[in-house]
């Protein structure tokens, strides 16, 4: 698998979920969690520090083959989490510890480090705690990635990139379809449907997992 | 010398404290039921239908065969996915073509019970209307609710659990005060004749039982959290099983307390005179004339709750067919802001407004035609569900115990089949006592077999997604992982998947 040294996806997943749409959030809270946390996955996925196995329920173990350790501490917090396990765990059980692990902050927090993203810090008159919000430096920046993908969703000139393929696959389990198809041509889904077809297994099995956490948060409520 | 234990797993610990406890669960079940409108809307019309007092040993009768019901029912879901849906457990244990036609039946059925009270909730808001001195058609009242519950629906869950905990708390607080109220003012003193079986039976048991199993749906909702349960095995269970004891005894307090406070003898004859206002005219003469103009508020309130609450049980049905494509893939979408099953629920809302627009333009009655009629045939659509959901649970730990024990799998599920197949069998061949027409008339034949007539269309789509879309057939059952199985081609499915049935 080719290399993804930065932890891009995870930033993409971030702003697409979170911050594309005028800096409101886009999605529900533990739906954008759920969506960065499939990133962060993925991105380790690609790296080749960990591996999920759909044949064996899909979980996720780590990958000790002359890989040396993520640079940045968003995926090493991952990949050491994964390394301590006892046993490997499904993908759908690290979903859901990404979703209520406070992802969106670590995540936002990291692109503060790297120039993306402002941190803002109110303390409230009424209360004691203090409020922390993030927002990116630049509307443009915040558009990026969509923008990104939609270009090749509208070009469909050749096969997309992997990263992008992915995060085509995971705007549209976090139920942004409106906001990736509009004003797309003709032939735009089935484009991006033979993309997310042909991903490899493990991503395949990760698209499939987060789709289903974010049908089950629709149904149970459990926001 | 101690053996030892395998290291602690920090992501399970860590996700071991958002788990969902008996109580949150019995918190979900107790909303999806609304006791004030199966009391004061459901349990006095019975005195007048079946016109017999033996409406509190009904109630004790389905009651024991919903708790041996979910003996096996949330024994098997543990071992299933998409455990919320009662289709689903038919399509694991009978396949997926039983499954899909009882999907339809479930669909309609839900439907039809949340569109059948819009006509209760019109006529109960027309008097509330009318004791302050407005004149509101009923059909006017109900748009109103319609509009309320068509916006609720597209909001997240959490925030209609809610609004339905505050009016559960309320409901039961009045229920209680009433009974109390009814025993103290009793008319005959305390009789025990209401509970002995001699006060049962005729051609009127299958009425009160299919009315009273109406009572109790949404007591098989905590397997919808199955998966956030703390303990997989005991808590849903335990949630289950409570949620049929609790609302067992406010219904049978509650029906009892009301023989009490009339007498017996009258009881029958007072219903049928007044049998929207009967438990409300009880506490107007015992506790005050305020208290009647509270209670028909809060049947009110109770009546949208329960209006709500199917609403997000029908929409929450759609929506895993929708997730499946066993219906069109479009009502699985969600609201982007609130992850809402916003297109089913969508769908549910036009169903009750067009039902509402049909039966005032037609100039039918909300409480005979729509609340009575539409109610009561859901009632017996959603009987023969749960009916073949028994007969699915059995089937399915027939061919595997899964490490069970056999009262959980083999015992109770069997002895579920014989008690709710014989429910099922009375409030057919008694369904004309329920409409309050005669033996023989076209309606009440109607009722089942436009049931039948739907099972068939169910089957024979399952049979075209068998042979034109397999991908689709796979995944039928799944629910929120339909896609998942789908698109592994089965990777993770269940061995019944494996085999292709």
């Amino acid at each position: 698998m080719p290399d993804a040294p930065t932890p891009r996806l995870v930033y993409d997943a971030l702003l697409i979920t979170s911050h594309h749409d005028f800096y409101k959030p886009a999605v529900a809270p533990r739906v954008a969690e759920l969506g960065i946390g499939a990133a962060l996955v993925a991105e380790l996925v690609l790296s080749g520090h960990v591996a999920v196995r759909p044949e064996d329920g899909s979980r996720l173990a780590p990958r000790d083959i002359g890989v040396a350790p993520p640079a940045d501490s968003l995926g090493l917090w991952l990949t050491e989490l994964v390394r301590a396990e006892p046993e490997p765990l499904p993908v759908p059980e690290w979903l859901e510890f990404l979703a209520v692990s406070d992802l969106y902050s670590k995540t936002a927090d990291h692109m503060v480090t790297t120039g993306l993203m402002h941190r803002t810090e109110r303390r409230s008159r009424w209360r004691k705690a203090s409020q922390v919000s993030y927002e990116p430096v630049d509307a443009f920046i915040a558009q990026a990635p969509l923008a990104r993908i939609r270009r090749h969703l509208t070009s469909m000139e050749q096969r997309m990139p992997l990263p992008d393929a992915f995060l085509v696959a995971l705007t549209e389990a976090v139920g942004l379809s409106r906001s990736l198809y509009s004003q797309t041509p003709y032939g735009a889904r089935d484009y991006a449907r033979s993309h997310t077809r042909s991903l490899p297994a493990p991503l395949q099995a990760l698209h499939g997992h987060l789709a289903a956490a974010v049908a089950a948060t629709a149904i149970t409520g459990n926001l | 010398m101690s053996t030892p234990s395998a290291p602690p797993s920090a992501v399970r610990s860590t996700l071991a404290h958002d788990k969902l406890g008996t109580f949150s669960l019995l918190h979900f079940s107790l909303t999806a039921a609304t006791p004030l409108t199966v009391i004061a809307g459901g349990v006095v019309v019975m005195f007048a239908v079946a016109g017999q007092i033996g409406i509190p040993l009904g109630y004790i009768v389905i009651a024991a065969c919903l708790w041996l019901f979910s003996v096996g029912y949330t024994t098997m879901s543990r071992h299933i996915t998409n455990a919320g849906a009662m289709y689903a457990f038919i399509a694991r244990g009978l396949g997926r073509i039983p499954g899909v036609a009882a999907a339809w039946v479930a669909a309609t059925s839900y439907c039809a019970m949340q569109a059948c009270l819009y006509g209760l909730l019109g006529v109960t808001a027309e008097g509330v209307m009318d004791r302050i001195g407005l004149t509101v058609p009923w059909w006017a009242a109900a748009l109103v609710a319609w509009l309320l519950i068509g916006l609720l629906g597209t909001r997240a869950v959490d925030i209609n659990a809610k609004v339905l905990a505050v009016l559960l708390m309320v409901e039961i607080a009045v229920i209680l005060l009433f009974s109390a109220s009814n025993f103290m003012n009793a008319a005959d003193g305390l009789s025990l004749a209401p509970l002995s079986p001699g006060s049962f039976g005729g051609e009127a048991a299958g009425a009160v039982l299919a009315l009273a199993v109406v009572g109790f749906i949404g007591f098989e909702s905590p397997t919808v959290y199955g998966e956030e349960a703390r303990d997989r095995r005991r808590t849903v269970a335990r949630a289950t099983i409570a949620t049929v004891g609790i609302l067992a005894f406010i219904y049978i307090t509650a029906s009892w307390s009301i023989i009490t406070a009339v007498g017996e003898d009258d009881v029958v004859a007072a219903a049928s005179a007044d049998p929207s206002g009967l438990m409300f005219a009880l506490a107007g003469d015992q506790l005050g004339g305020a208290w009647v103009t509270i209670g028909e508020v809060l049947l009110l309130t109770s009546v949208t709750a329960a209006a709500l609450s199917f609403h997000n049980t029908t929409a929450r049905y759609l929506f895993a067919l929708g997730r499946e494509q066993v219906v069109t893939a479009r009502l699985g979408r969600t609201s982007v802001r609130a992850c809402a099953p916003v297109a089913a629920s969508l769908t549910q809302t036009a169903v009750g407004g067009i039902v509402i627009a049909l039966w005032a333009v037609l100039g039918l009655d909300p409480l005979t035609h729509l609340f009575f009629y539409l109610g009561t045939a859901a009632g017996i659509g959603l009987l023969a569900l749960i009916t073949a959901c028994a007969v699915a649970v059995a089937v399915y730990f027939w061919r595997d115990q899964r490490g069970e024990s056999t009262w959980h799998t083999r015992v109770a599920p069997v002895l579920a089949c014989v008690a709710l197949a014989g429910v099922l069998y009375l409030s057919v061949i008694h369904f004309h006592t329920l409409l309050g027409v005669e033996k023989g008339s076209l309606l009440p034949r109607l009722v089942p077999i436009l049931f039948a007539a739907l099972a068939l269309l169910g089957a024979g789509w399952a049979a075209y997604l068998k042979r034109a879309r397999p991908e689709v057939y796979a995944g039928i059952g799944y629910g929120a992982k339909a896609t998942l199985v789908q698109s592994t081609g089965g990777v993770e499915a269940s061995p019944e998947v494996a085999r292709g049935r």
